[in-house]
């Protein structure tokens, strides 16, 4: 167990977290560690052996490492964007900030890893828990307040899932994390989807996503886009392929996540909501279950990660320099950031699925597989979502921020290492679109798939050209308006605060009431009867046990006397005791 | 560089207005000229029927959002906040 240890990458990004705390004042030894780290998990995987870590704790078997092609193409991903956002997050002082982002790491390699549920669970919420540091390092009030909320989801999801993993162990004695036959599925495996499900922000349990992440740090929100959600793909993708209810969730949640991508006005919450419509494809493809949609499924994780970081690196460059990402605030910054602006272009271009960039090799791959399945409505309601990430993320997003009306915001281009770290994804991003095998290569079956063909490059055109003239025609109404978009956190928003009023006004009254009952009748009775057992405990059990009770209180009296009330003396007193405990252990 | 090439081209949006338009009647054109045998259900042997879907489905979803953002969703940026505040007093 001791040698695979050194194995398993999710402990590289452990260990680099201890050292980070350690070398919290020597900047250069953190700089080398934070580059360090993921460089080297980026190697490691490639040696991984199929099977590792297997020990044995209280009667189960806890499998830390288990490999095949679909935790490959995941590892490889997760730890490339572990390195790109390595980079961007260079110049941020705090150290816990560092700390969080790799135990969150660390958290999504080692579920990716798990061959159990119990190893699942383990790094599921260290997930949950370094990730809510990245939403309270922004330290504003609205950060905490949306990371407790986060906290709370998370926990509610964390605990279904925890109940499904008990309720599966009392029923087949089984907790290998494997595929699950979609019918023989019982509650227990339902509820194992649902913990699932609520990571990857399957609407209705989606909120929780676009309320955190616009809270979050600029460097903190470009880990989470790309950790949690996609790790709940790696889960579903491995435990429920072919189950009917993903593919309709998954068309809903592609149409739901644009539709409000394209009336938000905070560029980092139109991203957050895009989150929940590019998870759809891939939930999607997951629930329709052939090949060529689980293939499709993990390509567009791969490619997502990656433009979905890079526009949140993109937008949280604005943010850093200008102090707001809200549309209506921004405008014309083409002539101040012009290099986050091409980078921010790429993505956006990529996530709409231009031809030569990543989004057109894996995004259709999906909407294919839905035509090859004959699903017609499920893929077009995938088609109608590329629709809309066009209009939103790829027109609507830049314009308003780079072009349109000039706002008049100060800004220069950001430093040199979030500029890096967005050429790199860039970089990715199209070298994926040009030479899609390099990724076809690492996906679980085999590839049949010809993405550049002529009848699929007129539909991309089409689509991308046509909503261009919407967009054209309907530019004036798109304007972005400074609103709060109400969402299914509603419900606990306010019904949080209907609890509150309850604690507050019939529940404090009626304690109040009973306080006061108690006051005057349950007070005096209760001292009647402490004062008569007070009575019977001093006159009566003591005279019997020979006055002991005395002796004990005049001893009490010479030790208070002992007592300075230093606490250095205290301690000091502690280490000489323990001193003589350790001599007398180790010479008799 | 790409500040001048850039300013250039919203000086003369006229032009690149007129140069989009001929590029969505070029994608048309395109739609006629390609082979369709994988067709995997009706509207992929239309031509043109991806322009024609993107267009109102585009639109219809603009409207539609927008409209019920305008109706019902959208309300002032400090809901959340506001309405905690009064409920402490």
């Amino acid at each position: 167990m001791s040698s695979t240890v050194f194995l398993h990458p999710a402990s590289y990004f452990i260990a680099g977290a201890i050292l980070l705390g350690f070398f919290g004042r020597i900047k250069i030894v953190q700089k080398v560690i934070l580059l360090g780290v993921p460089l080297l998990a980026f190697w490691q995987i490639h040696a991984l052996p199929e099977s590792f870590g297997i020990c044995h704790f209280m009667g189960f078997e806890l499998i830390f490492g288990r490999v095949d092609k679909l935790t490959y193409v995941f590892l490889h991903v997760f730890t490339l964007m572990a390195l790109i956002g390595a980079v961007y997050c260079l110049h941020v002082k705090e150290t816990g900030h560092h700390i969080a982002a790799f135990l969150y790491v660390a958290g999504s390699l080692g579920t990716t890893l798990a061959g159990d549920y119990l190893t699942v669970f383990i790094f599921w919420e260290l997930m949950a828990v370094a990730s809510v540091f990245l939403i309270w390092y922004r330290k504003k009030k609205r950060s905490i307040e949306a990371g407790y909320r986060y906290l709370l989801v998370h926990t509610a999801g964390g605990l279904v899932l925890l109940a499904g993993i008990f309720l599966r162990y009392q029923n087949c004695h089984d907790l290998t994390f494997a595929q699950i036959a979609a019918n023989g599925a019982t509650t227990a495996d339902y509820l194992i989807m649902i913990g699932f499900m609520l990571n990857a922000a399957v609407p209705p349990i989606h909120a929780w996503l676009p309320d955190a992440y616009p809270e979050a740090t600029v460097a903190g929100a470009v880990f989470m886009c790309a950790f949690t959600t996609k790790t709940a793909v790696y889960v579903l993708a491995r435990a429920f392929p072919g189950f009917e209810a993903l593919a309709i969730l998954g068309a809903i949640m592609t149409l739901y996540g644009v539709g409000y991508a394209v009336i938000e006005n905070d560029a980092r919450r139109i991203l957050a909501y895009h989150i929940v419509s590019q998870v759809g494809y891939m939930v999607c493809g997951i629930g329709i279950g052939t090949a060529m949609a689980v293939n499709g499924a993990c390509a567009h994780a791969y490619a997502h990660i990656l433009y979905k970081a890079l526009l949140f690196m993109g937008v949280g460059a604005v943010l850093e320099m200008t102090g707001t990402c809200k549309l209506n605030e921004l405008g014309g910054l083409y002539k101040r950031m012009p290099l986050a602006m091409i980078f921010t272009v790429i993505g956006g271009i990529a996530i709409s699925g231009f031809p030569l960039t990543s989004g057109f090799i894996s995004k259709s791959m999906i909407i294919a597989a839905a035509g090859a399945d004959h699903r017609v409505v499920l893929m077009l309601m995938l088609s109608l979502a590329a629709v809309g990430t066009f209009l939103s993320v790829g027109i609507k997003l830049p314009y308003f921020i780079w072009f349109g009306k000039d706002s008049g915001v100060e800004a220069k281009d950001a430093p040199w290492n979030m500029n890096l770290a967005m050429l790199g994804a860039a970089f990715m991003c199209i070298f994926l679109g040009v030479y899609p095998e390099y990724l076809y290569k690492m996906l679980p079956f085999a590839v049949n798939y010809h993405p550049y063909t002529a009848y699929h490059i007129s539909e991309t055109l089409q689509i991308l050209g046509f909503t261009g003239l919407g967009f054209y025609l309907m530019v004036n109404y798109l304007h972005p308006e400074p609103k709060c978009n109400l969402d299914l956190d509603w419900f606990y928003r306010k019904g949080a605060l209907v609890f509150m009023w309850l604690a507050k006004k019939p529940v404090s009254i009626a304690n109040d009431w009973v306080g006061e009952v108690y006051r005057t009748v349950g007070m005096r009775f209760t001292l009647a009867v402490a004062r008569a057992l007070s009575w019977f405990d001093w006159e009566g059990i003591d005279w019997a046990v020979d006055n002991s009770a005395r002796g004990v209180v005049e001893a009490g009296d010479q030790a208070r006397a002992l007592q300075t009330g230093k606490i250095q003396q205290y301690i000091g007193g502690a280490v000489v005791a323990l001193m003589i405990v350790l001599l007398v252990v180790v010479f008799l | 560089m790409i500040v001048k090439i850039l300013s250039y081209l919203q000086d003369h949006a006229r032009v690149l207005k007129w140069v989009f338009f001929a590029f969505l009647v070029g994608i048309l054109v395109f739609d006629f000229t390609i082979e369709r045998h994988h067709a995997h259900f009706w509207g992929d042997k239309v031509i043109g029927f991806w322009a024609l879907f993107t267009f109102f489905g585009c639109l219809g979803m603009i409207v539609f959002c927008k409209g019920l953002s305008h109706v019902w969703l959208a309300q002032p940026e400090d809901y959340y906040d506001r309405e905690e505040t009064e409920n402490d007093e």
